[in-house]
């Protein structure tokens, strides 16, 4: 005797609460991720756009914009978007701010994507899903429709945003954004966004989620390098053409100048890619993964005989990683120093003046000068990211019920911190010592002063401990489960207010808030010790508060 | 006999959610003890609690005669520990996890270490993050035994084990009692605290409800009887007899729960012809079902209006 099975109705508050399908659930979980990105991205669309506004309401300084950015060098602009009506509001905000949204929107697409299956498959919660009445194709797809619905409001998210801005900030006539050219941009974000995801989503089920995370991150920044390079290194070109950068390049709506099919191709590319990472999850063995052959760690850097070893161990992976990473792109940088005095000498020797009148303490032409010019904005970014990383490598600890195992042998809470903070601190100095390394070479490659800009990379190092620090204090006051966060919302912030408090004429003291505007000049030899103390001070005076914190509340599991 | 463990009213809160309230533990030097409860009951907050995991609301934990918030390291440094749920190193083999465990402790004898690895038949070589579950559970237990404690505390030991490994387990927490060390069993498997425990604590939601030897416990428990008669059953005679309860005639046997003494049932019993007198001495599942199913506690008792 069977029994059929009766399909039973999905209450609304089910469906209202994100408990009614696989596609709601996922839909719910990414609440609060989308909330954060499109936040940070529709609030840097009305900073930059209120900051143009205010910085060149007249027509004269929009000139003056206008032939520094046409006499810049393609080395000084290849960070930046396609310069297309740059006088004009919505062509400002692309050239100055276009790869930030593109950036940012690729790495929440990659986070995404590369966790939304293979996290639950890990953790062994897909099984229970697997088991119901559903198949696997399905599964993934409804997981991917909630991703791309979460992308499409933050998509929506932004094109107001643009929208608004040509409405409110609008100060000369040709700054008013059109719904088209609002629409247009947010697309172009998305999709270049989403096909970045594509890529870890693709891979996921081949090599589980942190392979394809780093891969897919790879593939987008040599890409955006690529692309942004070819003008500046012409054997670029013969490769950037393969990057959904270089296919878009001409779409810069916000600036009225619109590229269709190129959007189009970036499209058929994340379908392609979507489509092989539905199917591989469909034919393939539930969470079964290949992981990326590594060689193997030399036993000492383990760290198996000490706390702080330990945790410094467990960092310096990551450390080793965006120490080389950073240190590559320090490296490029500095090398083509020389390629942009070459350049300026031949080509624009106005521009040339123009920046040593803009830049009176420094040579810009040495690789100290251009590093502190063009290197230093994104590097404290990144390093701010990576402290992030290696706070959260050690709050893992703790979050992944580690914690509990070492706190029951003779290990106080107390020295679990400062182990904490002793090795995390460690792994930042051979991330600092690599991004150093990687500056040396490519400034001796340059036949410029190597010393400076080494010992400047020191300034890197100290804004990471001071993130770090951040992250520790909170993490033994509150808890380590929002030390990392809390550490991002820091470097986010410390970016939002360098990047708007000069054109916005905030007051001094907002500006000052900035730790970043403490450093001086240090790529050229130029310190400000009130940087380096306040650094060294959060760093150290975090991991005490982390430790006097950590002693007073419970422990979570 | 010297009280390893001690609890003084302890409480805990987690916001306005109780934990547990007001328990009282004394568990002596040498013993099995056993601490039984559901899921939910408040096991793993007194653990958490007496070793110093989390702070008590109110009351206080006692080990080896120190309060657990003063001195947590010196209670540690004596102790070992399995949670009932817990990681480790995933990029670590086994091998290198007992390592690292053992350096923080110190003094870890390598040739027992490895006696326990041979024991549990792990595979020391592989990843952790490859193990399954059982396996992931040895080495925990490994962990927690290496270094000969004083005290074993254990949360849901056995829990992935099959059912060898089980015995071996149990064999080891023999062989500490054996040697005079002591054990904290938390559990929810009657079957195992049975055969392993001297004394028994019962908690529920959050208080403790019962505490005493295994078969003190038992014989707290009541009697299932069944009597077979040769002619009609007489209920009425059985109905009103003290302790007696729960009785029901089935053809030509009647079926009773008694509480207490037996002696009044033997006694009206031996009035008629009988055929079979059967009397099932409970196990401590169904002692531990009683006092969850019929017996309120009697602080939830004393609070009721």
């Amino acid at each position: 005797m069977s029994a059929t099975a009766v399909p039973m109705r999905v209450s609304w508050f089910s469906r209202v609460y994100g408990l009614g399908s696989v596609y709601a659930k996922s839909l719910r979980d990414s609440r609060l991720s989308f909330i954060v990105i499109a936040g940070l991205l529709g609030g840097l669309m009305l900073v930059g756009g209120e900051a143009f506004g205010k910085a060149y309401a007249t027509p004269e300084s929009r000139r003056e914009l206008h032939s520094l950015i046409e006499s810049m060098p393609p080395i000084l602009t290849a960070l930046t978007g396609n310069p297309v009506n740059v006088e004009v509001l919505g062509g400002s905000i692309s050239w100055k701010y276009g790869p930030f949204f593109v950036l940012l929107a690729g790495l929440w697409s990659i986070l995404a994507m590369s966790g939304t299956l293979a996290v639950e498959a890990r953790r062994g919660s897909l099984d229970f899903i697997a088991a119901g009445p559903f198949g696997k194709r399905r599964i993934a797809l409804e997981k991917l429709g909630a991703y791309l619905t979460a992308m499409l409001g933050v998509m929506a998210v932004l094109a107001l945003t643009a929208w608004l801005d040509g409405v409110v900030f609008y100060s000369l006539p040709g700054d008013q954004i059109s719904v088209a050219s609002a629409l247009g941009f947010a697309l172009w974000v998305g999709l270049l966004g989403i096909v970045s995801g594509a890529v870890a989503f693709a891979l996921a089920p081949f090599i589980g989620r942190g392979g394809a995370a780093a891969l897919a991150g790879l593939v987008m920044v040599l890409g955006f390098l690529l692309n942004g390079y070819q003008g500046a290194v012409p054997a670029f070109s013969s490769v950037a053409w393969l990057t959904w950068f270089s296919w878009a390049t001409q779409n810069v709506p916000l600036a009225g100048q619109f590229d269709w099919p190129s959007l189009a191709l970036v499209a058929a590319a994340a379908i392609v890619l979507m489509a092989v990472g539905v199917e591989a999850f469909a034919r393939r063995d539930l969470g079964v993964t290949s992981s990326i052959p590594t060689p193997g760690r030399p036993p000492l850097t383990l760290g198996l005989h000490s706390p702080a070893g330990r945790i410094f161990g467990e960092a310096l992976g990551r450390a080793v990683a965006w120490g080389l990473g950073i240190g590559i792109f320090g490296l490029l940088m500095s090398a083509s120093s020389r390629s942009l005095s070459d350049a300026m000498a031949k080509v624009s020797p106005e521009t040339l003046q123009i920046f040593k009148n803009l830049f009176p303490n420094f040579d810009i032409t040495t690789p100290g000068g251009f590093l502190q010019l063009l290197f230093m904005g994104y590097g404290v970014v990144v390093v701010g990211f990576a402290a992030v990383m290696l706070v959260s490598s050690w709050a893992s600890d703790e979050t992944s019920g580690r914690l509990e195992m070492l706190l029951t042998t003779p290990l106080s809470r107390a020295r679990w911190t400062l182990a904490g903070g002793v090795g995390t601190l460690g792994a930042i100095a051979v991330m600092t010592v690599l991004i150093a390394a990687g500056i040396g070479i490519g400034a001796g490659l340059a036949g410029g002063d190597a010393l400076a800009p080494m010992v400047g990379s020191a300034s890197l190092g100290l804004y990471a401990a001071a993130i770090a620090g951040i992250g520790f204090a909170v993490g033994g006051l509150f808890g380590t489960s929002i030390a990392a966060e809390v550490a991002a919302g820091v470097v986010i912030a410390t970016l939002l207010v360098d990047l708007v408090a000069p054109p916005l004429n905030l007051p001094d003291w907002v500006h000052q808030l900035a730790l970043t505007s403490h450093f001086g000049q240090p790529m050229v030899g130029s310190w400000d010790p009130v940087g380096i103390v306040a650094s060294l001070a959060i760093a150290v005076g975090g991991v005490a508060i982390g430790v006097w914190g950590m002693a007073r509340r419970d422990v979570n599991r | 006999m010297t009280a390893i463990i001690q609890t003084e009213k302890l409480t805990k809160y987690y916001g306005s959610h109780l934990g547990i309230a007001d328990v009282d533990l004394e568990i002596e030097e040498g013993e099995v003890f056993g601490f039984l409860g559901p899921n939910g009951a408040g096991k793993t907050t007194t653990i958490r609690t007496i070793l110093d995991l989390i702070r008590p609301t109110s009351g206080r934990a006692l080990v080896f005669g120190i309060e657990s918030s003063v001195d947590p390291v010196g209670i540690h440094r004596r102790i070992g520990y399995i949670p009932g749920e817990f990681t480790l190193y995933d990029r670590l083999t086994g091998g290198q996890t007992l390592e690292y465990f053992a350096n923080l402790r110190g003094g870890v004898d390598k040739a027992y270490q490895a006696s326990l690895v041979d024991r549990f038949e792990i595979d020391a070589k592989r990843r952790f993050r490859e193990y399954s579950k059982g396996n992931k559970q040895k080495i925990g237990l490994v962990i927690a035994l290496q270094h000969r404690p004083e005290l074993l505390i254990l949360d849901e030991p056995t829990s992935g084990l099959d059912p060898l490994v089980q015995q071996s387990f149990f064999a080891l927490v023999h062989e500490a009692k054996a040697e005079g060390r002591t054990t904290f069993l938390s559990s929810h498997i009657l079957s195992e605290v049975e055969r392993t425990a001297d004394r028994v604590a019962i908690i529920r939601d959050g208080r403790i409800v019962k505490v005493d030897r295994v078969e003190a416990l038992r014989d707290l428990a009541h009697h299932q009887v069944e009597l077979r008669f040769s002619g009609p059953v007489p209920t009425a005679e059985f109905e009103g007899l003290p302790g007696v309860s729960d009785v029901v005639a089935d053809d030509h046997v009647l079926h009773m729960r008694v509480s207490g003494p037996i002696t009044p049932v033997v006694r009206a019993a031996a009035r008629f012809e009988l055929l079979d007198f059967v009397s099932r001495e409970p196990t401590l599942e169904e002692t531990f079902l009683a006092q969850y199913g019929r017996h309120p506690t009697e602080a939830s008792e004393a609070a009721k209006p």
